[in-house]
């Protein structure tokens, strides 16, 4: 039952970064007490919109009105002090503070600058009674789970008094379960008077939780509905502009020979197993397709196959041949492909141009360097081939790969890892932070690899993407595999179930049950 | 050998390394990395002493303190504010304080690399303790900024931990992005932490000059702003164990002056604080633990 | 709809231009006017200020400067002072810009060719008997070595443990100063020297280098040009040398595999060992190249002038050589312009201590000075740059 006078009203919002227009004339109401979700796709807008309504930017047009009065926030300081907190998707927590520092950084109960660590505690303890967020005040940030990180978050907003909680895309980092808990505390907020705005792509989620829905597109309002009379196919829809149901072709499942097996593996970070004890394998023509919560061991699994990472036990297999421990260079030379999570870390080299990060890697072969000169000729040529083929927008090869857009530096990334027709893929966390267009290419790309006869080890926090175009699944749990299904076996809750923990293998001489 | 006279020539020794070291504690931690801290010295060496010259040792004490912290303020406009590298900053300040300390000396005292001597402050003696015998050497007639340097330990780390200035300054040495989303003023702490640095790393050339040797001579530094780097970085980036590396390394020095052989040609002996300095490094870097985003230059809503 | 996406690529790719297959002239050929403006502001705004400082003592800036610049190039004497001066520094520009092109701070050519030319002389005065063919290329050799030698502690450091190499090259330094002075005052010292008249006392030196060691003049060349260098004027064959590397390492950086995997390094270790680099290989081999470079720093004064080493080498070169490398953006044709700055403001410097009688600490705070202003104006340019691609590269895939 919504409040009739809006508690934040957006008027004519305008913010424009060079090339692009981030937002345009956003304009829409928040009623008082109501859970108010806005929808979009990546790179449609909301993260900016929320940033200038927190104080981060100011906008270039458009007016905020709250609480009946128009305001210009400068800083995120002032938004606070009004009253509008928000908890980030990338939470801003530090990591090696306590969990009470992190709450009262920037707003500290202190006497002549003096901070009594004891009240902090206490007072921390005492909002977390209030509100049902269970936290310990003085354990360490880096210490707990991503879903205590997240009620740390939502305690320093409501530290501060905020009266508009906003939530930038809560759930990508919860599992079914934790999703579930975020979702109780959301209506514990709504019952003691708060309001809260939740922006997420994830539709079901949102049609659950929302009261009142606002759609984002390009920057654009497309509309703000009552989530009582939407549906999920319309809302998809005017997300995207079209009816959108991701079309992808897919061959005959084939599987051939095992390519990549892992057999056992452990590996640690000062003391603590990250990889314990673990095995899969994946054959020629299949995607496996590893779901888990991120910090499992994903990004360490990665590390270890593609030699960026030291195993002290078990061993990695590329079609036979033992490759465990091997450099970078020399699994890759086994035509292996790597597509790293971190595309702006591991994936290219942002100041250097397209050219120079398309033949990274493979620049001593002799295609591209003879008697230790480099063939421009031929760079240039391979390279413009591969960008016309991975449909890579640009204006130049001669650019700095930092120029292209976020999809266009991950199709970059394919065009040069696909390029020498790899027989094993790992693609990690592939699709993150890409609009619709590029996702589709993107797992496209993948289902074509797979059958063209690669081996393709994918592994994606984004459950539906492991579900929509894997043949097997396996769940990875503490830097071990719990479980694995094959694509028909596999549903939502079990899977849940194994990546949390609440169910975990039977742990008899070692393997994973299959 | 661990005589009480050895003692008190190692802390005489230590005082500039900890004194440098905590200052660059300060830097360090709001993310800053400070390699300017000699030159930063050599200018509070030069100032403290010429001020001290014409106007007595408090007088040069301040002045010292003062030019360290303009040398500081140029490294933070040239680092925070313009976001340069922050280790071409720092060597671009040591070149420049070498230089116009010596254009200074010139000018003033017709005398590239020294100046006339100059009074000293008045030596403490602690009374009570003054009495016990194997006490004596460290407890009378001592300079009063030693006490002062081992006061700074305390001081530093419950300003570090117990204040509301020195959580916002580690914040934005962690996460700098975090604490500007809370309200943190980024670049205001940054400015704080690099000018103390440099503060502190002019009374620590103040004291060199003033009080050690009590007049100035060019080269009187030797690398102690890059020793006290290590020492910090030795020392974790926490005062006390900051401490103990400057008494390590004034104790290795300490120890080098009294041993006289035929067998060690004396630049041996002179190398050690160097060699220590890099063997040091060399065996507890692994274990350290910076600030996460020291040395990163800051941009405001930069994580867009 | 799969129809209506179909289409749509296939239009964009009929739309994306047949670019035409050319060599890539460098990043940032249209923005070159902006590169060249950064230096020139540096040193104007450098000079104002050195001007408040010559107003300071009483001097006039304009007379001053006008006197600098009559005296460095009026004089034949003193261009060929100025290439003199520069030669040196063209080396330590070199080295400490290879390094700086894998972001390795290598603060130790200071120590680096004070080693390399203790090890020049050893070979220069040790070896006996051979013919100026040989023993002139061993004896760059073994500066080349000396100075790889002494850069092969920090790296090594670097790589294995983590050390920051601004820090151990810087301590190194003062170790090579010291140990320097063991082994030319005590180890070294040439007792052979006969005092004349029995005034003063012995030159605190190493022997003196074999006639075959040392390094022939460009009195030749000159000649040859139709230029008559002065006769005390030691300009000799390293400058050549010096240019030739200059050359060879902007072939090596952008013309060739290694070049590639250096600067990929240096930019993002990450990415570089995503890809299959080995940068502890890419570290240990530009720190040794650095070091190798730095080590023939000192030749040309020790071989081409002096013919000996002693207690008064020439200092300072080393940090010379950053100011170089930072104001020339680590370019190699700019190194040989940096190079020349310094050496007229080295030597305009001299002129104007002795016409003017300003203080030659003028020129070391403007070293100083041009090296802060410099890496202001590059970042601030760098992000100007940065801006304006992103907006063509946002607007070609706006188009599509």
């Amino acid at each position: 039952m919504t409040n009739t006078t809006p508690v934040l009203q957006l008027q004519g919002i305008t913010k424009r970064f060079p090339g692009v227009v981030a937002n345009d004339r956003v304009t829409f109401d928040v009623g008082a007490g109501e859970i108010h979700a806005v929808v979009g796709e990546n790179g449609a807008g909301k993260s900016t919109l929320m940033k200038i309504v927190t104080g981060l930017y100011p906008p270039d047009e458009g007016r905020i009105v709250f609480k009946g009065r128009p305001v210009a926030f400068r800083s995120p300081g002032q938004a606070i002090a009004a009253g509008i907190g928000i908890v980030h998707q990338h939470f801003m927590l530090v990591d090696a503070f306590t969990v009470a520092e992190n709450v009262i950084l920037g707003a500290e109960p202190a006497r002549l600058g003096v901070i009594d660590p004891k009240t902090s505690v206490r007072q921390v303890s005492e909002l977390c009674d209030r509100f049902g967020l269970k936290v310990d005040p003085s354990a360490r940030v880096e210490d707990i789970s991503v879903g205590e990180q997240q009620r740390v978050e939502i305690l320093k907003v409501l530290y501060r008094g905020a009266e508009v909680i906003i939530l930038d895309e809560p759930t990508a980092v919860l599992v079914p379960q934790e999703v579930e808990e975020l979702f109780e505390h959301l209506m514990a907020l709504k019952g003691q008077g708060k309001t809260v705005i939740f922006i997420s792509h994830k539709l079901d989620e949102v049609l659950r939780v929302a009261d009142v829905i606002t759609v984002l597109r390009q920057g654009r309002v497309v509309g703000t509905v009552p989530a009582a009379e939407v549906t999920r196919e319309r809302l998809a829809e005017m997300m995207v502009g079209r009816p959108v149901l991701f079309d992808l072709k897919r061959g005959p499942a084939a599987p051939g020979g095992v390519v990549l097996s892992v057999e056992g593996l452990t590996s640690v970070n000062g003391g603590r197993a990250v990889l314990d004890d673990l095995s899969l394998e994946v054959r020629a023509g299949e995607i496996y397709g590893l779901a888990g919560v991120e910090g499992n061991g994903q990004t360490e699994l990665a590390e270890a196959v593609m030699g960026l990472r030291a195993v002290t036990a078990g061993r990695v297999t590329l079609l036979g041949e033992d490759v465990t421990n091997l450099s970078t260079g020399e699994v890759r030379r086994r035509r292996v492909a790597y597509i790293p999570e971190d595309r702006h870390r591991r994936g290219l080299v942002l100041p250097m141009t397209v050219w120079e990060n398309v033949i990274l890697g493979v620049h001593r072969s002799p295609e591209f360097s003879r008697g230790g000169r480099l063939l421009f000729r031929s760079i240039l040529s391979s390279t413009e081939e591969a960008v016309r083929r991975f449909d890579v927008r640009l204006a130049s090869v001669l650019a700095p790969a930092q120029t292209l857009s976020g999809g266009n530096q991950q199709k970059l990334i394919l065009a040069r890892e696909f390029r020498g027709d790899p027989g094993f893929i790992l693609a990690s966390q592939p699709t993150r932070g890409l609009d619709i267009g590029a996702t589709e290419f993107v797992r496209q790309e993948l289902l074509n690899a797979r059958d063209r006869g690669a081996a393709v080890l994918l592994i994606s926090a984004d459950l539906e993407e492991v579900l929509s175009i894997s043949d097997r699944i396996g769940v990875i749990y503490n830097g071990h595999i719990q479980a694995e299904f094959g694509r028909d076996e596999a549903d939502p809750r079990t899977l849940g179930a194994y990546m949390t923990g609440a169910r975990t293998a039977r742990r008899e001489g070692g393997s994973a049950a299959s | 050998m661990l005589s009480a006279e050895m003692l008190a020539s190692a802390i005489r020794l230590a005082v500039p390394v900890i004194i440098t070291a905590v200052g660059a504690i300060y830097s360090e931690r709001s993310g800053v990395i400070n390699i300017g801290l000699e030159g930063m010295m050599i200018a509070g060496c030069f100032t403290g002493a010429a001020v001290a010259f014409y106007a007595g040792p408090y007088a040069g004490i301040l002045a010292a303190m003062t030019a360290g912290a303009l040398f500081a303020l140029i490294h933070a406009v040239a680092s925070v504010h313009f976001r340069v590298d922050q280790i071409v900053s720092g060597v671009a300040i040591n070149i420049l304080a070498y230089g116009v300390v010596r254009f200074s000396s010139l000018s003033i005292f017709k005398m590239a690399t020294t100046t006339p001597h100059v009074d000293c402050l008045p030596k403490v003696t602690i009374p009570g303790l003054a009495a016990v015998p194997w006490l004596e050497p460290l407890v009378s007639k001592v300079s009063p900024l030693i006490f002062l340097a081992f006061l700074l330990i305390p001081f530093t780390a419950w300003v570090m931990n117990r204040t509301v200035f020195g959580l916002r300054l580690r914040s934005v040495g962690e996460h700098p992005l975090a604490a500007e989303t809370l309200g943190v003023n980024v670049y205001l702490m940054k400015y704080c932490g690099v000018l103390i640095s440099g503060a502190l790393a002019g009374l620590s050339g103040a004291y060199l000059s003033i009080e050690h040797t009590q007049m100035y001579v060019e080269g009187m530094t030797q690398g102690l702003g890059f020793i006290a780097l290590a020492a910090m970085i030795f020392g974790n980036w926490m005062p006390l164990g900051a401490m103990w590396a400057g008494l390590l390394f004034g104790f290795a020095q300490a120890l080098s002056l009294r041993v006289v052989t035929e067998a060690i040609p004396y630049q041996f002996i002179k190398m050690v604080p160097y060699i220590l300095t890099i063997v040091v490094l060399a065996g507890f870097v692994r274990r350290s633990r910076a600030p996460a985003a020291v040395g990163v230059p800051y941009e405001r809503g930069e994580a867009a | 709809m799969t129809e209506t996406r179909t289409e749509t690529r296939e239009e964009t790719q009929k739309e994306t231009r047949q670019t035409p297959v050319r060599r890539p002239r460098g990043p940032r050929r249209k923005y070159a006017l902006l590169d060249l403006a950064a230096p020139v502001l540096a040193v104007l705004f450098a000079m104002a200020v050195a001007s408040v400082a010559l107003l300071v003592i009483g001097k006039n800036p304009l007379a001053v400067y006008g006197t600098m610049f009559a005296f460095s190039f009026g004089r034949l004497d003193s261009v060929a002072a100025i290439l003199y001066k520069a030669t040196p520094l063209i080396f330590s520009g070199l080295a400490v810009a290879v390094g700086f092109r894998a972001k390795l701070f290598n603060i130790g050519v200071e120590g680096q060719y004070l080693i390399g030319a203790f090890c020049a002389s050893w070979v220069g005065f040790a070896v006996k008997g051979l013919p100026a063919a040989v023993h002139l290329p061993l004896v760059v050799l073994a500066g080349a070595l000396g100075g790889a030698l002494w850069a092969l502690v920090p790296i090594w450091l670097k790589v294995k443990r983590g050390v920051h190499e601004v820090i151990s090259t810087i301590m190194l330094n003062h170790t090579a100063f010291l140990l320097l002075h063991y082994l030319i005052a005590d180890v070294f010292m040439d007792k052979t020297q006969v005092i004349v008249g029995g005034a003063g006392s012995p030159r605190v030196r190493m022997p003196l280098m074999e006639p075959t060691a040392l390094m022939p003049k460009l009195h030749g060349l000159a000649d040859l040009i139709g230029v008559e260098l002065p006769s005390h004027s030691s300009l000799n064959w390293m400058l050549v040398f010096g240019i030739l590397l200059a050359a060879g390492l902007w072939y090596l950086v952008w013309r060739t595999p290694f070049g590639v995997e250096l600067r990929a390094v240096g930019h993002s270790p990450d990415a570089a060992e995503a890809a299959g680099i080995n940068p502890s290989a890419v570290y240990f081999k530009t720190f040794l190249m650095s070091g190798a470079i730095a080590g023939l720093v000192g030749l040309s004064d020790l071989i081409g002038h002096f013919g000996y080493l002693d207690i008064d080498f020439p200092r300072g070169y080393g940090f010379t050589g950053i100011a170089v490398a930072l104001v020339a953006r680590n370019n190699s044709l700019g190194i040989i312009l940096a190079a020349l700055l310094f050496g007229f403001l080295s030597r305009g410097g001299l002129g104007i201590q002795v016409l003017e009688k300003v203080p030659m600490e003028t020129y070391v705070i403007l070293q100083g000075l041009i090296i802060l202003t410099i890496v202001v104006f590059w970042e601030v340019i760098r992000r100007y740059v940065r801006a304006r691609q992103k907006r063509e590269e946002a607007s070609a895939d706006a188009q599509c």
